[in-house]
């Protein structure tokens, strides 16, 4: 079995399931985010359904709009805390409480190398950083909140061998770029993804659990339903030392079953951008270097574990912004901005000039907040970067590393990193 | 499992591939606007590439559409389709949209191969979705294709996930009723 099919196994009290049958799996926790609640406890009280399956396994996130910028906001907060309440869900991350939904419950031990969970939102793939499995279900949260469970087909599985090593400047996000791209429908691995599992394999060792958070990202814009690691020794020992609940890391068999295999060499990588459009429009750096910056935004479930909030502060140490240039950085959890305070980031981030925004989704999440005029430019850690993402449809939105981003802020132009990076290496 | 027609016998509705959710199956607006009623997105199913089309179709014709369609999770269109009594097959679609038609109790059958090849608008077609087939009578043309799976037939009938859901608690506090009574 692939690694997914034997989660599915598992939580569906099978010996063993294949790609394409039907399951009902038991998740180990479910999660629901806070612009989705009210549509939920709508529809389960028109139908009188008070309770959930097991409140104790449930968690509520505040997380794509932390700040309430509009009436509606406020009055959806005001609905979600009644709702938790009402439901006795105790594990109620609201405002300001923990974070990104996609970063901080694997920070915080909720999510461990082998967990399953629900979840209403696609970007829960980020759980196969660290080697386990979320599903989204969209509308269908409802259900699972009632019963503990809903219809789900095992999926089929692409394994992609990554062979050499990125070079020094390069990073998770631009490989991204690039891996999206070749899974285009006449992209270069020749595949189709959709509702398929993207399973990593060969030179891992040099990928952090931010790194993999990373890579699970522009998968799943190109509609992957999960992307998973097998989680080193490394990882592991990172999962026992914050874990909620016993758990099992989960590796694929030997003779597992999968739809395709593709290869990627990675030595001779570039950094990347991903050209305004898509994340999937990956290009070398030098083909838009120089390009004007108007906006810069570190942050995202792409891109905001403490390892990429360090990255970026290591470029702008002791520098500034650009004249012209606003910047905004979105810790992925409040563990991480309380970090950054003690490590010395937050200086490194506001002496440069840059604003610090409560840990979520920032400006990622629809433009709720941070976003961008007519006509502006803009360069970000996004998961996404289709017109109108944050603000006016006809904004450029380019996409890069944080190191990308920040050296770019810097600049006040589209700048290759390894100008920064390499040289302070080397001192 | 009675009442449920799984056979719909109907005028042939023929669509290319690629036909996004948005922009071709519903305006844009009916998405951004969060319409979930189908009184409210009936007027509007295919208002943008088939004007009057609510108002032709009828209960039991079906939709066929080439590969990817929809292109996407969004449901709004499903609702409709479902509401009107129709079905719909097609080449291939994005499964989170086949997930999101079924929750919507939809008649749906994806992967039909070549099924663009065998069908025009206009066509007499008689399609059985429990068992697979699809039926051309117009032009004498037979096929089998993946039917809704035996697992899913009860969450279609129930009209989706609504209804199945009205059904499952229903059933959960006649048990519960009972266990009180013994207790």
């Amino acid at each position: 079995m692939t690694a997914v099919e034997k989660i599915l196994a598992r939580t569906s009290g099978l010996k063993q399931t294949r790609a394409g049958e039907i399951v009902y799996p038991v998740p180990d926790f479910v999660m629901i985010h806070d612009g989705v609640v009210t549509g939920a406890k709508q529809e389960l009280d028109a139908l009188s359904i008070t309770r959930l399956f097991d409140p104790d396994r449930v968690m509520m996130v505040t997380d794509h709009d932390v700040l309430y910028n509009n009436d509606r906001a406020v009055a959806r907060g005001a609905f979600n805390r009644k709702a938790a309440q009402a439901w006795g869900v105790k594990n109620f991350f609201d405002a300001g409480r923990g974070g990104h939904g996609h970063i901080f419950p694997t920070e915080r031990g909720f999510v461990s190398p082998g967990t399953f969970y629900f979840d209403n939102d696609r970007h829960c793939t980020n759980a196969g950083g660290i080697g386990a499995l979320a599903i989204r279900v969209g509308t269908d949260i409802a259900r699972v909140l009632a019963t503990g469970t809903t219809w789900t087909t095992v999926p089929r599985t692409v394994k992609l061998t990554i062979k050499g090593q990125l070079q020094p400047g390069v990073y998770a996000r631009d490989l991204g770029f690039v891996i999206g791209k070749a899974l285009l429908p006449d992209g270069a691995f020749g595949v189709d993804i959709d509702y398929r599992i993207l399973e990593f394999a060969g030179e891992l060792d040099q990928f952090s659990l931010a790194a993999r958070v990373s890579l699970c990202s522009t998968p799943t814009e190109m509609r992957a339903i999960g992307v998973f690691f097998p989680p080193s020794e490394a990882i592991v020992a990172y999962a026992r030392e914050r874990a909620q609940r016993p758990f099992t890391p989960v590796y694929p068999d030997r003779d597992a079953r999968y739809d395709a295999q593709v290869e990627l060499d990675v030595s001779t990588l570039a950094p990347q951008v991903a050209l305004p459009g898509g994340p999937y429009k990956a290009a070398d750096l030098s083909s838009v270097a120089g390009t004007r910056v108007d906006h810069a935004f570190i942050g995202s479930c792409a891109s905001s574990m403490y390892e990429d909030l360090t990255i970026a502060a290591g470029v702008l140490k002791g520098r500034r912004l650009a004249s012209g240039v606003r910047m905004l950085v979105v810790p992925g959890s409040e563990d991480s901005t309380n970090r950054m305070r003690r490590d010395g980031l937050l200086d490194i981030f506001q002496d440069a000039g840059a604003m610090i925004l409560p840990a979520g989704c920032g400006p990622c999440a629809s433009g709720r907040s941070g976003m961008v005029h007519s006509g502006e430019v803009s360069i970000s850690t996004a998961v996404g970067n289709g017109a109108g993402r944050f603000g006016a449809k006809d904004a450029s939105l380019y996409l890069g590393s944080p190191a990308t981003v920040a050296a770019s802020a810097i600049t006040g132009k589209i700048t290759d990193p390894r100008e920064f990076v390499i040289k302070e290496a080397a001192l | 499992m009675s009442d449920m027609e799984w056979v719909l016998k109907g005028r042939c509705y023929k669509l290319g591939h690629d036909v996004p959710h948005a922009g071709s199956v519903v305006p844009n607006s009916i998405i951004t606007g969060r319409y979930f009623d189908a009184k409210d997105i009936i007027p509007h199913l295919f208002e943008e590439t088939d004007p009057g089309f609510h108002q032709r179709c009828k209960t039991g014709d079906i939709i066929v559409a080439g590969r990817n369609f929809g292109m996407g999770p969004k449901m709004n269109g499903y609702i409709a389709m479902q509401a009107l009594g129709l079905g719909l097959i097609c080449e291939s679609m994005p499964f989170l949209g086949y997930r999101a038609a079924i929750g919507c109790g939809l008649r749906v059958m994806s992967d039909c191969v070549n099924v663009l090849e065998f069908c025009d608008t206009g066509d007499e077609l008689e399609v059985d979705f429990r068992n697979g087939f699809f039926i051309n009578h117009t032009r004498d043309i037979r096929r089998e294709y993946p039917p809704i799976p035996d697992s899913l037939l009860e969450l279609v009938e129930l009209g989706g996930n609504a209804g199945w859901l009205k059904q499952w608690w229903a059933q959960q506090q006649a048990v519960e009723s009972g266990s009180t009574k013994h207790a």
